[in-house]
């Protein structure tokens, strides 16, 4: 029974939409990830959702998927309601999807793996159809796999794994295809070919959802764009409109960029920290690409950047964390063959993105421990001073460390960071997901801790209002390479606008 | 009287039990390890316990000692030829690597049961008592060391719940077991972690065995009966949780003493692996554990 | 169709498969009777493996006791036989008994995940072990059970029919490894929610492949019980029978099916080699299967087909 590869296409716009999302809340515990969404797409159209990290969309894609149910609100693809749904009643009903990450079955060719989406949910199912073979081949050259048909994902390049997650999701003829960060960790040449293929699914007739971080790297082919940040919808309407949206600039950038007041910092000192062409590579994902940055003593440096350019690969490079080449020397020492533990107690301590605070124990607890490599008299001096410069952690002593909220984890894990009395302190997206009192109360403690230390900052963010008032100089992420790099008023003047 | 006796054998065995599964439980915990060679871990630190003491005429409380050190060795020997270089292996898939640790252990552990059986033969061993004699407690004559043994392994598991809870070391050891991670971006080294986990381990199973020497004699066969038993106590009061497993130990310390009292001996076992398939199919993670 | 025997003509397993096959059928010729006795065991363990290879190579669960599975088959097909039912009668209700038994591994083993499943099947061995010492009035309890019937008594005969059956078992489980229902299993196995989301219910195929490992594992167990003539704990339920049935499927080669009989006949002719070190034979067979799975993590089929295996 030989199906048509490409579904017939209705006039865009034109009846049920095939995508309805009515209502959608998910919470996880007491946390709400997504509340009341609602959007809608239709045959022949490209609709994107967009948010920096925390912000809800990976929960509403889950959603959608079938990987968790909803709590309210109803998701119809092609008329029925899915909502709670098994994953894979929802892949048949007509759902695709494009994971973020690549996940081919390593043992089995390219064919093979494409083949596998247009097999049937049969147990006894011996000898696969003849035309099966013949449809993947079709899929696989229709997206540019032809020539590695009989490769195993082991050899072949990263695009090429992306074209194969592609094939995958549209093996099955789905009406809705959900496609998670489509361009990561491709080159740009890659990119234009991507947006075309996904352009021929829009052709197709099929509804697209397209989820990233930011509007500018899919602003070309959406036709429409639903901001998140927090689980709720803060704009929707064209990629231009949404751009312009006072909500969402303010949620990327901070609000107006103001360099106003700055105090002057000390002259030039020597380089503390050397990273020279250092890159790292995820499996095939170039996730950071010959970056070269210094830090000198007693500087505040910012690297700016949306989620996925770069900063925590490079975070994690500089604090032995992942294997990368290049050099990194800290006072004028290669860190290269230090285990992290090492690193940390050699005075380069990070302040990771996800925290990772010991959640069952105490804030006390938790700084103890990081106090354990200091005198006794030190720890002690040193706790003092982190309750006066976070008076909250001080209250909250005796409080296990998950159940307090968003802003005070982050002051506990900053302050245990400090506890260890580092030279060079990596702050990696400290205002991720907190509300604007509480970064106002971090603006401050940073401020004060370089008023009054002589500690070294490398502060990744991408909020650039939060890092603008506190760097010395800032260096500019994307796509896993350093675009720019200069001082704060150079910045205001030559990048903020092409920013988002 | 029956009632007073199956008190007293009953807590003396769980005791046994219990200081079995908390280390065993404590592996998985902090360094996620389940070391299939506990049993024999065990039985080679009776074994040392009964030829330090036979061979050597000494007092049993040195036999102890050396069996325990003995238990510490093959504790160590576990962790730096099997478990280490299988983590560090670069050629088992990660995803794999629990499965190829817990076959490495299984081989291990026979192997280790084997040399046993082979040097000193598998018939049970038994080290006299640490403090002979018999007392009167409640009416019923029970032998001294069944309490001896019940003091030793609650002053040990008391030893630990200090360490673990008010010395620094044992904060690092509870820090490991919730994020390691963490730990190293704090300046801890793992393997420096890792290994006073193994020492500690070490210990417990040393002393364990040493005593069941003393109480029941250990046989080499006995070696997977006794990996079987720790699982069983240890799944059933929630893999990692060190009070579960103390909890469980009771419970079928217990169910095990009353079976073995009121119905037979044989079918002693009986009960408490009815109440693990009923625990497995309804509550996975255990009475205690974290889910 | 033709894809398919090109497949199976061009796959290296398929070969090297035919060319054991042909060597082992000509040693009825050349070697002892006791040598073919010890082979013939060894056979049977063939099956047990291949089947714990399907499960767990393939949907990725580690069967801790595959003895379990075996029993019940063995025991189901004695017990009846003890009672007069014939011999064919009681194979079928080996394979049932051990079908059933796979059912009530797979229901906990679906909802469990790490090491939970793992201490379910071997906690699964032990249960089954103490029932039958505890009925020992009905089942010869430690002493076992002795069969009415038996295969044959000539060692050749006996000899032949294991060869079959493994033939027989391993080209089934091949034909399932190589089919889409084992690629099915392997994506299930790899990468749950990658397959969910391809519209496959890894459940069911999961509890399928359990069926399968279940069957193939209890008919093996009943037809070695009529083969040796008596049914005992020792020989089909101890920890350490699914001790070797595991060794032996990860020595010949994890996800191959046919390394995991290369490996049952090697495990099985190497401990009979070493018989002469008496006790010690255990501890070298342990000792190897220890440094392959160090060393030579992909088995004897990893040696033998390494050329064409990708990084």
């Amino acid at each position: 029974m030989a199906e048509p590869l490409h579904a017939p296409a209705p006039a865009a716009g034109a009846g049920v939409p095939l995508l309805d999302v009515q209502g959608l809340t998910k919470r996880f515990g007491g946390l709400v990830a997504a509340k009341d969404i609602t959007f809608q797409i239709r045959a022949g159209e490209i609709l994107g959702l967009i948010g920096p990290n925390g912000s809800g969309k990976s929960t509403v894609m889950q959603v959608i998927m079938g990987l968790h149910r909803p709590n309210a609100g109803a998701v119809r693809v092609v008329g029925v309601d899915v909502a709670g749904w098994p994953p894979h009643r929802i892949a048949r009903q007509g759902v695709g999807i494009v994971f973020q990450h690549s996940r081919p079955l390593h043992r089995q060719t390219v064919l093979e793996n494409i083949m596998l989406g247009l097999l049937p949910d049969k147990l006894l199912k011996l000898v696969a159809d003849r035309h099966v073979r013949e449809k993947a081949r079709q899929i696989a050259e229709r997206v540019g796999l032809g020539a590695v048909l009989n490769r195993k994902p082991g050899t072949l390049a990263f695009a090429d794994l992306r074209r194969m997650e592609l094939a995958k999701a549209i093996a099955r003829d789905p009406q809705v295809v959900l496609v998670d960060e489509p361009f990561a960790g491709l080159t740009s040449t890659e990119v234009h070919a991507f947006a075309q293929l996904i352009a021929d699914f829009r052709a197709d007739g099929r509804a697209v959802l397209l989820v990233d971080h930011n509007v500018k790297s899919i602003a070309s082919l959406a036709d429409r764009v639903f901001a998140m940040y927090l689980g709720e919808r803060i704009a929707e309407g064209t990629a231009e409109e949404v751009t312009r949206d006072p909500t969402v600039r303010r949620v990327y950038l901070g609000g107006g960029i103001d360099i106003a007041s700055r105090p002057t910092r000390p002259a030039r000192n020597a380089p503390l920290l050397q990273v020279t062409d250092v890159s790292v590579l995820y499996g095939k994902a170039q996730a950071l690409e010959r970056v070269s940055i210094h830090v000198d003593q007693g500087e505040c440096v910012a690297v700016v950047g949306l989620n996925g350019a770069g900063k925590t690969t490079l975070f994690n490079a500089i604090s032995g964390l992942v294997p990368y080449s290049g050099r990194i020397s800290w006072d004028n020492s290669d860190l290269r063959g230090r285990s992290p533990a090492a690193i940390a107690r050699g005075g380069v301590v990070q302040c990771p993105e996800t925290r990772e605070l010991f959640g069952e124990m105490s804030v006390r607890e938790n700084l103890d421990l990081a106090g354990q490599h200091l005198t006794e008299a030190q720890a002690a001096a040193q706790l003092e001073w982190l309750y006066d410069l976070f008076p909250r952690l001080r209250d909250r002593e005796r409080q296990a460390a998950r159940t307090m909220s968003g802003g005070e984890q982050q002051m506990l894990a900053i302050a245990r960071s400090l506890m260890m009395h580092p030279k060079l302190l990596i702050l990696d997206e400290p205002t991720l997901g907190l509300a604007p009192v509480i970064l106002e109360q971090i603006s401050n403690a940073l401020e004060q801790l370089r008023n009054t230390t002589s500690i070294t900052v490398l502060l990744g963010e991408q909020n650039v209002t939060f890092a603008l008032p506190h760097a010395d100089r800032i260096y500019v992420m994307e796509h896993a390479r350093i675009v720019w790099e200069g001082e704060p008023s150079a910045f205001a003047a030559e990048v903020a606008a092409t920013y988002l | 009287m029956l009632t007073v006796q199956i008190l007293i054998d009953g807590f003396a065995i769980s005791a046994l039990y219990g200081l079995g599964a908390v280390g065993f439980t404590l592996m998985f915990g902090v360094c996620g390890v389940l070391n299939l060679a506990h049993g024999a871990t065990m039985v080679v630190a009776a074994v040392t316990a009964w030829v330090v003491a036979g061979q050597y005429a000494a007092n049993p409380w040195v036999a102890a000692v050396a069996g325990t050190a003995a238990g510490v060795l093959t504790a160590f020997a576990t962790y730096f030829l099997v478990v280490r270089p299988i983590e560090r292996s670069s050629s088992v898939p990660a995803a794999e690597r629990e499965i190829f640790v817990l076959t490495g252990t299984l081989l291990w552990g026979i192997m280790i049961q084997e040399a046993v059986a082979y040097f000193y033969t598998d018939n049970p061993k038994t080290v006299r008592p640490l403090i002979a004699g018999i007392m009167q407690i409640g009416g019923v004559r029970t032998p001294i060391n069944e309490l001896v043994i019940a003091v030793i392994c609650w002053a040990v598991i008391g030893l630990l719940w200090l360490l673990v809870n008010r010395s620094k070391a044992g904060k690092v050891l509870l820090a490991a077991s919730i994020n390691p991670r963490a730990l190293s971006i704090l300046g801890f080294e793992l393997s420096r972690v890792y290994l006073l986990v193994w020492t500690i381990y070490g210990v417990l199973a040393g002393i364990a065995g040493v005593l069941l020497a003393t109480f029941l004699g250990a046989s080499s066969a006995q070696s997977s009966q006794l990996t079987a038993s720790a699982f069983s106590i240890v799944v059933l009061g929630g893999l990692g949780s060190v009070y579960g497993s103390l909890l469980a130990a009771y419970v079928v310390g217990y169910l095990e003493t009353l079976t073995a009292y009121l119905i037979s001996p044989t079918y002693r076992t009986v009960p408490a692996l009815v109440l693990l398939v009923l625990v497995v199919y309804v509550r996975p993670h255990g009475l205690l554990g974290r889910r | 169709m033709t894809d398919t025997i090109r497949a199976l003509l061009t796959s290296r397993s398929v070969w090297i498969a035919l060319v054991v096959l042909v060597v082992l059928s000509t040693l009825p010729w050349v070697v002892s009777a006791y040598i073919l006795g010890v082979l013939t065991i060894a056979y049977y363990f063939g099956v047990f493996a291949m089947s714990w290879d399907l499960l767990f190579g393939f949907a990725n669960e580690v069967n801790f006791g595959p003895s379990f599975l075996i029993g019940s088959g063995a025991y189901a097909a004695g017990l009846l036989n003890a009672h007069g039912v014939p011999m064919w009668v009681c194979l079928i209700a080996g394979g049932a008994a051990a079908l059933l038994g796979g059912v009530v591994l797979a229901v906990p083993a679906l909802r469990l995940t790490g090491p939970y499943f793992g201490l379910t099947t071997l906690v699964a061995v032990l249960l089954l072990q103490q029932f039958i010492i505890i009925f020992a009035s009905s089942t010869g309890g430690e002493i076992g059970l002795t069969m009415n019937d038996i295969l044959s008594t000539e060692a050749i005969t006996n000899y032949w029919y294991a060869l079959g059956f493994m033939t027989v078992c391993g080209a089934v489980l091949f034909a399932l490894s190589r089919s889409p229902v084992g690629l099915i299993l392997q994506a299930s196995g790899q990468d749950r929610i990658g397959a969910s989301a391809l519209g496959f219910n890894v459940v069911k195929h999961k509890l399928a492949a359990f069926c399968i490992s279940a069957v193939f594992s209890g008919l093996a167990g009943a037809m070695m019980v009529f083969y040796l003539g008596t049914a005992s704990v020792g020989t089909v339920v101890d920890v350490s029978v699914g001790v070797q049935v595991i060794i032996a499927a990860v020595l010949g080669g994890r996800r191959t099916i046919v390394g995991a009989a290369i490996g049952s006949i090697f495990l099985i002719l190497a401990g009979e080699a070493l018989r002469p070190l008496g006790q010690l034979s255990t501890f070298v067979v342990s000792g190897v299967a220890l440094l392959v799975i160090l060393f030579f993590v992909d088995g004897l089929m990893g040696l033998l087909l390494r050329r064409r295996e990708e990084p």
